[in-house]
């Protein structure tokens, strides 16, 4: 008999985890409460950026999952507008250029060609860009995809290696023996597993509040703007040094210092529009668009990239990033339970480490090595005592 | 029929939706975010209520829930960025 497994979350992680399980000749159920790519998924952007990423495991990480993005949309049979047109963030201040220096020679350690290029280099890069550009960074291997179409085409590549999949089916409660997780209860329906993952961004916390297991997993809200369909203005994707610095800063309790978390990060789609974002702030699971994020983010895209004072956007929206205390992603067992594992909290990085926590998770699942030391993103590193900080 | 464009901002086929819903699209944004429908100049303003009814004409079996629409995402028209600074 093969072996059972139930993926709770169909967004790029659960979808890409079922793929692989089904590609391990496991028997998958992937289940999601609405939709794939449903929730933080369907409401992001496209960068699969390698620079953005903190140097250490995560980024470590992030190089595996690039290698297999090379392929991927042949291995998947689809088009994923996957791209390696290169990357750069943008620096304003001398001060910013500092703190990126220290970035760079980080990254190239880890293996990163990262380099740093004049005002004038990044010009001739992105020609749109401001003159007030005093440098920027820039690699030619950071690439972007479409991540709705990553994760339909994983999830549809599962389902024709036999994965079942059940949406609008929210997973109201687990089944039990004991301190095994033996399957989930669906609205009318029991299914039964010999492992369950849990790879609901998010959300996951409130599940596994069930089982009276906290996972310190909070929604960090992100908003974009999308331009009306323009002509190729922008060559690959662009950041900004702040943007940098917001995303790294773990500030959940010490919002009144920076209520916004505004940071430039820019890309095209091939339909022609431009993604502009965005904004990182803590408002639980509210996702209403702020009139005044529009205006802030409007801002600093129009001082890097002054023609865009003349360019419409037609709609905003907002995704909730799932924040953790480290900025790493829970890839791993639950601690004290079997037959359970998470793969959730990877923030802004769920694009460009969809692949590998796929591949992880399927192999952790299945009680196989993953080939990767997964101990930096194990859920128990929560568990130790918290240093008291500052105040 | 199944050529007949029901989103014209981004030229979409009625084929293209049903498609999207058999592969388990069950809502207006399931079917956006398969199919692009409703994401372009127009916001869907126009072809929402078509999507709709294609929706639940498909979807019988449980005509008593109203599947769920795309709400509004501001702005309400397209509106130029240096516009919004000025503010």
């Amino acid at each position: 008999m093969s072996y059972k497994v139930i993926v709770v979350g169909g967004g790029l992680i659960g979808s890409s985890t079922a793929y692989y399980l089904a590609k391990f000749g496991a028997e998958v159920t992937l289940v999601d409460a609405k939709d794939i790519a449903s929730g933080t998924s369907g409401a992001c952007d496209r960068a699969i950026m390698l620079q953005s990423k903190k140097p250490g495991p995560t980024l470590d990480l992030a190089i595996q999952s690039a290698s297999v993005y090379e392929t991927l949309e042949e291995e998947l049979e689809a088009d994923l507008e996957y791209n390696k047109a290169g990357g750069m963030i943008v620096i304003e201040t001398e001060e910013e250029l500092k703190a990126m220096e220290e970035m760079v020679e980080r990254q190239q350690k880890a293996g990163i060609g990262v380099r740093l290029i004049s005002g004038e280099e990044a010009r001739e890069r992105q020609p749109a860009l401001s003159k007030n550009i005093i440098a920027s960074t820039w690699w030619d291997q950071d690439a972007e995809c479409n991540p709705l179409h990553v994760s339909f085409a994983y999830a549809n590549a599962a389902r024709r290696l036999g994965a079942e999949l059940k949406l609008r089916s929210p997973v109201t409660g687990f089944l039990r023996e004991k301190d095994r997780i033996v399957g989930v209860q669906l609205n009318n329906e029991k299914v039964y597993a010999d492992a369950v993952v849990l790879a609901m961004g998010v959300w996951t916390p409130l599940l596994l509040e069930q089982l009276d297991i906290e996972l310190p997993i909070t929604p960090r809200r992100g908003q974009i703007l999308v331009t009306e369909q323009l002509d190729k203005v922008m060559h690959g994707n662009v950041l900004s040094a702040a943007y940098i610095a917001n995303k790294l800063r773990r500030n959940q309790g010490k919002q009144a210092e920076d209520p916004y978390g505004i940071g430039l990060a820019i890309g095209q789609t091939h339909s022609g529009q431009l993604l502009i974002g965005g904004s990182r702030q803590f408002a639980g699971y509210e996702t209403d668009t702020d009139p005044e994020v529009t205006r802030k983010i409007a801002e600093v895209a129009v001082r890097a990239f002054p023609m865009l004072a003349n360019v419409r956007i037609i709609r905003t929206f907002t995704g909730l990033r799932p924040y953790t205390p480290d900025g790493m992603p829970v890839l791993g067992p639950v601690p004290g339970m079997e037959g359970i594992f998470v793969a959730a909290g990877h923030e802004g990085d769920g694009i460009a480490l969809a692949p590998i926590s796929g591949k992880v998770m399927a192999n952790v699942a299945c009680g196989e090595d993953p080939g990767i030391d997964i101990r930096p993103f194990s859920m128990d590193r929560f568990q130790e005592p918290v240093t008291p900080k500052g105040k | 029929m199944s050529d007949v464009i029901i989103c014209r901002c981004e030229g979409v086929c009625l084929n293209q939706i049903t498609e999207a819903i058999d592969q388990g699209a069950s809502s207006v944004p399931g079917i956006k975010k398969r199919v692009r429908v409703g994401m372009g100049y127009c916001q869907g303003r126009v072809c929402q209520p078509v999507v709709r009814q294609i929706l639940e004409s498909e979807l019988k079996e449980d005509s008593k829930t109203k599947p769920p629409l795309q709400r509004a995402q501001s702005p309400v028209r397209p509106v130029l960025l240096g516009d919004i600074l000025k503010e």
